[in-house]
């Protein structure tokens, strides 16, 4: 059984520059599984799972779960003109063209276009001389979904959360006061946790990140910044 | 296409716990899909909607999230998206099942969204992950991941097969679960950890952080 990791770790070698080395918790992946995370963490998870193979083995496993209680479920009676209905689309649902980007939304378009690394068209602002936001929205009105980018040497001012905040690496690395991470890497930090990231030298750091309640930045001198929403104002 | 999956099968030695003989059941559903892309054969998929339809409205009715008109306005729309998508389903990548599975559950979470009337406007194909993978080995263990668990799931403890059904059947995130439970969100989140861990999902020990 372990064999088949190893070889899949094996295939996979080489192909990233640096290993992912932080994952989404099971409890997390699950949660995806049964599509059950907020859109926002589902977009950070499945951008993610683009590039994570150890993630797509645990996906495909946890859906088997989720397709073992579906097929276990006690079958509930469907009238026979049911069929009757699903049969006379057959040939309408035949001729409809298939959904392609002409139809899709605008945040649908964002989405694909942040899960193919296409970050340039994004309508970046400048917070400080080291630190650009492009705001993706409060989808659902439940979350801030922003991706941030760090320039090289820059940092973010020290800051708690009051709620979740999911982190997800794009391009480059940070690191802060409980390690480094690097492209590919999901970090999660509980409400409560103070951390002040700073890009990596040797570029850049671009990240995606879902905060469930604004940050509140901790040191007195930012507290002009807080909560985001003037910081991006600013 | 369907004969090289059962080459595979057989060619599969029985040593790792998921190696389990390959169930006529999933054989039968994946050569129903084949059969419906390639001569989108009406009688193939009559015999696909007699089984899936009503697990599809059980589905839909878990947790009495939906209607009745709704479940079976879902089963028509899942129905409907078999067709349109069998061309796309790979028996070599998943068993039949637990492709219509994925499929049920977007078009039920897209469902939720409609009917709760969400100003968003993202499919949970949007947000989704499609596996793409062609690695025969990862496709053969998924195939026959849903018969293991099937197997194994009538040994899980009630506590925790309850809490796989709200997760799963009903979609409820974990913090859903832990109110209409009235449980602490850690002992959810453990339970579920320990439900997985006894379906034997994992291949490998230790990937958990
Ligand atoms: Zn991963």
């Amino acid at each position: 059984m372990q064999g088949r990791s190893r070889a899949i770790g094996q295939d996979r070698a080489g192909q990233f520059k640096t290993m992912i080395t932080h994952h989404p918790d099971t409890n997390t992946l699950t949660e995806f599984a049964a599509n059950s995370l907020s859109c926002a963490q589902s977009i950070v998870v499945a951008t993610h799972l683009d590039t994570c193979e150890l993630c797509q083995q645990r996906l495909a496993e946890l859906e088997c779960i989720g397709s073992a209680l579906f097929e276990s479920a006690e079958p509930v009676d469907v009238d026979a003109s049911l069929f009757d209905l699903v049969l006379a689309k057959l040939d309408e649902v035949e001729e409809a063209p298939a959904a392609n980007d002409a139809n899709a939304s605008d945040l649908a378009w964002t989405v694909k276009q942040v899960r193919q690394g296409n970050l340039g068209g994004l309508n970046w602002r400048k917070v400080t001389k080291t630190l650009k936001i492009a705001d993706l929205g409060a989808i659902d009105g439940a979350a801030e979904f922003s991706l941030y980018h760090i320039a090289e040497g820059g940092s973010i001012p020290q800051h708690n959360h009051s709620g979740t905040e999911t982190t997800l690496v794009l391009q480059g690395g940070f690191s802060d006061e409980t390690g480094s991470y690097h492209a590919g890497d999901f970090v999660t930090r509980e409400a409560g946790e103070e951390h002040s990231p700073a890009a990596i030298a040797g570029g850049d750091c671009i990240c995606l990140a879902v905060l469930e309640a604004p940050l509140r930045f901790t040191r007195w001198h930012h507290r002009l910044l807080s909560p985001l929403l003037q910081l991006r104002a600013g | 296409m369907v004969d090289k999956q059962g080459e595979g099968a057989r060619g599969q030695s029985a040593t790792s716990a998921w190696s389990v003989p390959e169930g006529r059941r999933t054989d039968e559903w994946s050569q129903c899909v084949v059969r419906i892309a390639e001569h989108r054969d009406r009688a193939a998929f009559a015999k696909f909607f007699a089984h899936f339809a009503p697990l599809i409205k059980a589905f839909a009715l878990s947790g009495s999230s939906l209607s009745a008109a709704h479940a079976d306005e879902l089963v028509q729309e899942v129905m409907l998206k078999v067709w349109q998508k069998a061309a796309g389903f790979n028996p070599e990548k998943a068993a039949a099942s637990t492709w219509v599975y994925t499929i049920a559950r977007n078009c039920r979470t897209d469902m939720f969204r409609r009917l709760q009337k969400f100003d968003t406007q993202l499919e949970a194909e949007d947000v989704g992950f499609e596996l793409e993978s062609d690695e025969p080995t990862m496709a053969l263990h998924a195939s026959r991941g849903a018969i293991r668990v099937r197997e194994l799931l009538g040994d899980l403890p009630q506590d925790q097969a309850q809490i796989l059904a709200k997760v799963y059947m009903e979609g409820k995130s974990h913090s859903e679960t832990a109110a209409e439970l009235g449980l602490p969100l850690g002992t959810v989140k453990s339970r579920v950890r320990l439900a997985i861990q006894k379906l034997q999902v994992f291949m490998e020990a230790g990937s958990e952080e």
